[in-house]
C-alpha cells in the first residue's frame, strides 16, 4: 500500500506494528519457558517467566495510549482505523496470554518439589506445544495480514479443546485413585486450563486479523470442543460392599 | 466459514435507508465547460428521499460541478452544458422546457461562504417567498418564523428581525442562508462545503441542523472533511477526475471501501 501524505502517520502505524511484534515475541517465549519449567521442574526458569510479564504489561499500556493518541490526532479511516483498533485488541490478547503463562510458571514453582506422574505432565506439555504452534502461526498471520492462515488457526482451536477435555478427565481419575495426587493434579488442571485459554486468545487474534483484512467480523459460533464443563468422572465402586 | 457478518451500521437516525424512494436519479450525465473541458463523465447515481448523500473527492474531481447541475445554476455561465438525464421525481430537469425559477425553488442551495443579502434578517428569509407567493403579513410572518425555527436561528434573532443580516456572525449568517432556502419549502437542499469557513462550534450547529432537516428534505452535501461526511451522511459518493469511482452506504465507505482509490483518498494516501 502506498504511503500517507503525512509521513509521521506512517511512522505511528509502523511503531504500533513493531510493538505488537515485540509483545508477540515475549508472549511466545513466556509460554514456551513456562511449559519447560513445568516439565523440568525448573524454578529458576519459572521465575524468569514471572519477571518477563512486566515488560509485556508495559508494552500493552504503551500500545493502548499510542492508539488513543493516533485516533485523536489523525482520525484514522478504513484500513488505518481497523489497524489501530486491531492493535488495541491484539495487545490485550497478548497481555492476557502473558498473565496465563505467568500463572503456569507460578504453579510450576509450587509443585516443583512434588513427585509428578510424567504421563500427565507430558499431556499438558503436548497441549502446550500445540497452542504454541497456534500462537506462532497467528502472529505470523498478523504480521503478513494473511487471512487464510488466520482462518486455519481459528479452526484448529477445536482440537485443543478436545485435548483439554480428555486431560481433565484423566486428572480427575488420578485424583480419585489417590488423594495424595490431588494437590499437584489440581495445579496441573489449572495449567491445562491456562493453556486452553491461551488457545482461545490466539483464536481472538485470528478473528481480529479477519476483521483487519476484510472489514468484516467472523461469526460468533467458533468450532468448540471443550466439554470439560459437562464432564464428571464417577468414583470406582467400593471393593467389598458387604464389609 | 462462508457466513460472515458485516459490520453493523450505526443504529438510530444515521442508518442508511436503501429502500427510501429515489428523489434524484442521475443517468449517463456528462458535463462540459465552455472551453470544452469535460467536468463530468457518464455519472449514474441515485439520491434517496430524506437521506443525506455526501460527495467527496479531491479538488477538481467534479463534485461541486455535479451539485451545480441539480438546480442548473451552471446555466448562468454561457457555454456550459450538461448531457444525459437528471430525473427529479421522474422528470428530466435538463429538459429545456423546465421553468428554472420553479426548479430553483424546489432545489435550494447553500454555499461555502455565507451569502446574506444586504437587507434585514426578516427580508432575507422572506425574499424567496415573495418571489413566488403572495402572502398576507400574518402568513408571511408565520413562514419566516417557521423557516428560522427550522434553521435553529429563531431564538437568537427573534428580537432583532429588522436588523441587517450582515451583522450576524459567520455561523449565524450561514444558518440565515439555510433559513432563506428552507422558507421556499424546497424538496432538495444542496450544500456546497457549508462549514469550511466556520469555526468548530458553528460547524457543529450546522451539522446538527442538517441531521434535523433530513426528516423533511433530501440533502446532498459536498465536503472536504472526511469526518464530517462520515458523521452526517447516510450515503457517500467518491469522485475522481470527473468520474464516480464508488458509491455506497457511508458506514461501509469509511470502514471498508471496495475500491483502492477510495481507500487511498479517505485514508490520506492520495497522490
Amino acid at each position: 500500500m502506498s504511503n500517507h501524505i503525512v509521513t509521521s502517520y506512517d511512522t505511528d502505524l509502523q511503531n504500533l506494528r513493531r510493538s505488537i511484534a515485540e509483545m508477540g515475541g515475549i508472549a511466545e517465549k513466556m509460554m514456551d519457558e513456562a511449559a519447560t519449567a513445568l516439565v523440568r521442574r525448573d524454578s529458576a526458569l519459572a521465575q524468569a517467566v514471572i519477571a518477563a510479564d512486566q515488560r509485556l504489561d508495559a508494552l500493552q499500556r504503551e500500545i493502548e495510549e499510542r492508539s488513543i493518541l493516533l485516533i485523536a490526532r489523525r482520525q484514522p479511516m478504513a484500513i488505518d482505523l481497523r489497524e489501530t483498533i486491531s492493535a488495541i485488541r491484539v495487545s490485550g490478547d497478548l497481555e492476557r496470554i502473558g498473565d496465563l503463562a505467568k500463572n503456569i510458571a507460578k504453579r510450576a514453582v509450587a509443585i516443583s518439589d512434588q513427585v509428578q506422574p510424567q504421563k500427565i505432565v507430558v499431556g499438558v506439555q503436548h497441549m502446550s506445544e500445540l497452542v504454541q504452534e497456534q500462537l506462532k502461526d497467528v502472529l505470523d498471520a498478523y504480521a503478513t495480514q494473511n487471512v487464510v492462515a488466520a482462518h486455519d488457526v481459528w479452526e484448529r482451536d477445536g482440537s485443543i479443546d478436545a485435548l483439554y477435555t480428555s486431560l481433565f478427565r484423566e486428572l480427575l481419575t488420578y485424583m480419585m485413585e489417590d488423594p495424595r495426587n490431588i494437590s499437584f493434579c489440581t495445579h496441573l488442571l489449572f495449567c491445562a486450563k491456562n493453556v486452553e485459554r491461551i488457545g482461545d486468545h490466539t483464536t481472538n487474534i485470528a478473528e481480529t486479523i479477519h476483521y483487519l483484512a476484510t472489514g468484516e467480523t467472523l461469526p460468533t459460533d467458533r468450532p468448540k470442543n471443550d466439554r470439560s464443563s459437562q464432564t464428571t468422572v464417577e468414583p470406582p465402586a467400593p471393593q467389598n460392599p458387604a464389609a | 466459514m462462508s457466513a460472515t457478518a458485516t459490520v453493523a451500521p450505526t443504529p438510530g437516525a444515521s442508518r442508511a435507508d436503501e429502500t427510501a424512494p429515489v428523489r434524484i436519479a442521475v443517468k449517463n450525465l456528462n458535463f462540459f465547460y465552455d472551453n470544452g473541458f469535460q467536468g463530468l463523465k457518464n455519472i449514474n447515481l441515485n439520491f434517496h428521499d430524506r437521506q443525506v448523500t455526501a460527495l467527496i473527492g479531491p479538488s477538481g474531481c467534479g463534485k461541486s460541478t455535479l451539485l451545480r447541475t441539480f438546480n442548473r445554476i451552471y446555466s448562468v455561465y454561457p457555454g456550459q452544458r450538461a448531457e444525459g438525464e437528471i430525473l427529479l421525481d421522474g422528470r428530466n430537469i435538463l429538459d429545456p422546457s423546465i421553468d428554472l425559477n420553479e426548479l430553483r425553488a424546489r432545489v435550494g442551495m447553500v454555499f461555502q461562504k455565507p451569502t446574506p443579502f444586504p437587507m434585514s434578517i426578516y427580508d432575507n428569509v422572506a425574499f424567496g417567498i415573495r418571489l413566488y407567493e403572495r402572502l398576507g403579513k400574518a402568513d408571511l410572518d408565520a413562514r419566516v418564523e417557521e423557516a428560522l425555527r427550522k434553521s435553529a436561528l429563531w431564538d437568537e434573532v427573534k428580537d432583532k428581525l429588522r436588523q441587517s443580516g450582515m451583522g450576524l456572525s459567520g455561523g449565524q449568517q450561514q444558518r440565515l442562508c439555510i433559513a432563506r432556502t428552507v422558507a421556499q419549502r424546497p424538496e432538495v437542499i444542496l450544500f456546497d462545503e457549508p462549514t469550511s469557513a466556520l469555526d468548530p462550534i458553528s460547524t457543529g450547529r450546522i451539522e446538527e441542523l442538517i441531521e434535523q432537516l433530513r426528516s423533511e428534505f433530501t440533502i446532498a452535501i459536498v465536503t472536504h472533511n472526511m469526518q464530517q461526511a462520515a458523521r452526517i451522511s447516510q450515503f457517500t459518493a467518491f469522485m475522481y477526475l470527473g468520474e464516480l469511482i464508488e458509491f455506497g452506504q457511508t458506514t461501509r465507505m469509511f470502514m471498508n471501501p471496495a475500491k483502492q482509490q477510495t481507500q487511498d483518498y479517505i485514508t490520506g494516501r492520495f497522490g
